[in-house]
């Protein structure tokens, strides 16, 4: 280890050498990042390694959870039957639209039965905590606590109660990285919902920005304008919310307008997840899956076919 | 003052440490400020027993620290290798520094680290960053003096626990 023949070099080094040392370091890590940045390679290798770094995120995960568990604990039983209050009312809410939404369902299986579809794609939705971690804010991705053990596959969209969060990059045993959608590399199809506009949502590196891009100057687009994922590409599912349009700029003489978009999921600060799992079917199914009791639930498929 | 037998517990304590501080969740207030604590540890040890920090070893470091951050692959690395450099270049220099010059010399390596981190995002095609960026550096370098004599405790503690 450090008190090896290289440490005693270092000693008396002849700046000369140690300089070679730096750009032959310097350089290595400079073509790392160059093939990283092409996305070559580093992916597998990333895979592997995570693999064995795992246990270093439970080291930091798991004091973090308990202290706050433990803060939990402490809650006061007045707050605690005023959340359970606050989240009756909002289950509550939720059951209303439910029963118009099971009613949809019927009907939307109707007419595709009229138009002979194939198979319905059925969503399951599996639970997930982000773990407590803090990665670069620079790349973009965040832990989950669910990995391959629980069937976590890479390419799975990701969800949180506001909108679409960005998909599984990879997997690890008990652990997957998830590359949200604010990533200047990430591009996610959606449509507006208003219109039904097609158009893809770039990441800019921002969390409380998406760019639009091709949006012809004269398309139907306004500030407060719900996007959600068209479904196109087959990684997201159709029909979630994205983000809503804050900013639209017409510049004559360009071809395209340039339209911000802010997302709506929580990207910077959530803590519980829904991952995705698309399952054809050959029919559709009305109600939870048989199989799965525990933490399902039916959702449409989106309004494009 | 540092006899040969120095302890390598501390030295991978501390490693081990700044390891998990790079990753542990911070409330926000923390997380604008906090510093690139293994850069610190870099210095210390370059500083104080450069027979433990071979270039070679810092490299490794780093690629951990990208691994577990999840950052473009040899970041850290480069980083905390010019980093180690600089200071093993110019040590015979900084070790006679009065305090606060050593303070206003980690400052500058601090800001360069920040530069460089800096630069490589810019390249990579990230928007710049807010002015906020520039306080972990900041900070780090205020709280050097602080680091500097807890390491040292920490360095005669595990000294006396090994004879």
């Amino acid at each position: 280890m450090p008190t090896g023949s290289t440490g005693v070099k270092t000693n008396f080094f002849g700046s000369g050498a140690q300089t070679a040392r730096l750009m032959l370091y310097g350089l290595l890590a400079i073509v790392l990042m160059a093939i990283d940045q092409r996305g070559e390679y580093v992916p597998r290798i990333r895979s592997l390694v995570g693999t064995l770094i795992e246990p270093i995120y439970h080291l930091v995960d798991w004091p973090v959870r308990t202290a706050e568990s433990l803060a939990s604990g402490f809650t006061t039983r007045e707050s605690l039957s005023e959340t359970n209050e606050s989240l009756r009312a909002a289950l509550l809410a939720q059951e209303a639209d439910l029963l118009r939404l099971q009613t949809l369902v019927e009907e939307n299986r109707r007419l595709r039965a009229l138009l002979e579809g194939a198979g319905t794609l059925v969503f399951k939705t599996a639970f997930a905590e982000l773990v407590r971690v803090d990665l670069d804010p620079f790349s973009h991705q965040v832990m989950i606590n669910k990995g391959a053990a629980e069937g976590v596959e890479v390419g799975q969209a990701v969800i949180d109660a506001e909108g679409v969060m960005g998909q599984v990059e990879d997997v690890q045993p008990h652990m997957a990285r998830v590359r949200l959608i604010s990533d200047p590399n990430h591009a996610l199809p959606v449509q507006i919902s208003r219109t039904g506009l097609r158009t893809v949502a770039f990441g800019t590196g921002e969390t409380g920005a998406l760019i639009l891009n091709s949006v012809p100057l004269e398309a139907d687009i306004r500030e407060g304008d719900l996007v959600v994922t068209s479904g196109l590409g087959d990684r997201f599912p159709g029909g979630y919310p994205v983000a809503t349009i804050s900013g639209i700029s017409r510049a004559a003489g360009q071809t395209f307008a340039e339209v911000v978009a802010t997302p709506l999921a929580s990207l910077d600060r959530g803590r519980e997840v829904l991952l995705i799992v698309p399952q054809f079917t050959e029919e559709a199914f009305i109600g939870p899956l048989p199989d799965e009791p525990e933490q399902s639930e039916l959702l449409p498929e989106g309004s494009e076919p | 003052m540092m006899k040969k037998r120095d302890n390598s517990r501390a030295f991978v304590f501390t490693l081990v440490l700044a390891t998990i501080l790079a990753i542990v969740p911070l409330p926000g207030f923390l997380e604008m400020i906090w510093p690139f604590w293994m850069a610190l540890v870099v210095i210390y040890w370059s500083l104080e027993n450069p027979r433990y920090m071979s270039l070679g070893l810092v490299f490794a470091i780093g690629l951990l620290l990208d691994f577990l951050t999840v950052s473009l692959l040899g970041l850290h690395a480069l980083r905390l290798v010019i980093l180690a450099y600089l200071v093993l270049r110019f040590r015979a220099r900084l070790r006679f520094f009065p305090p606060w010059q050593l303070g206003l010399s980690v400052l500058g390596l601090l800001v360069n680290d920040s530069i460089i981190l800096l630069w490589i995002n810019t390249l990579v095609g990230e928007p710049l960053p807010p002015l906020g960026y520039w306080l972990p550096a900041i900070f780090g370098a205020l709280i050097w003096p602080l680091f500097f004599i807890a390491l040292d405790r920490i360095r005669s503690v595990g000294r006396r626990g090994v004879t």
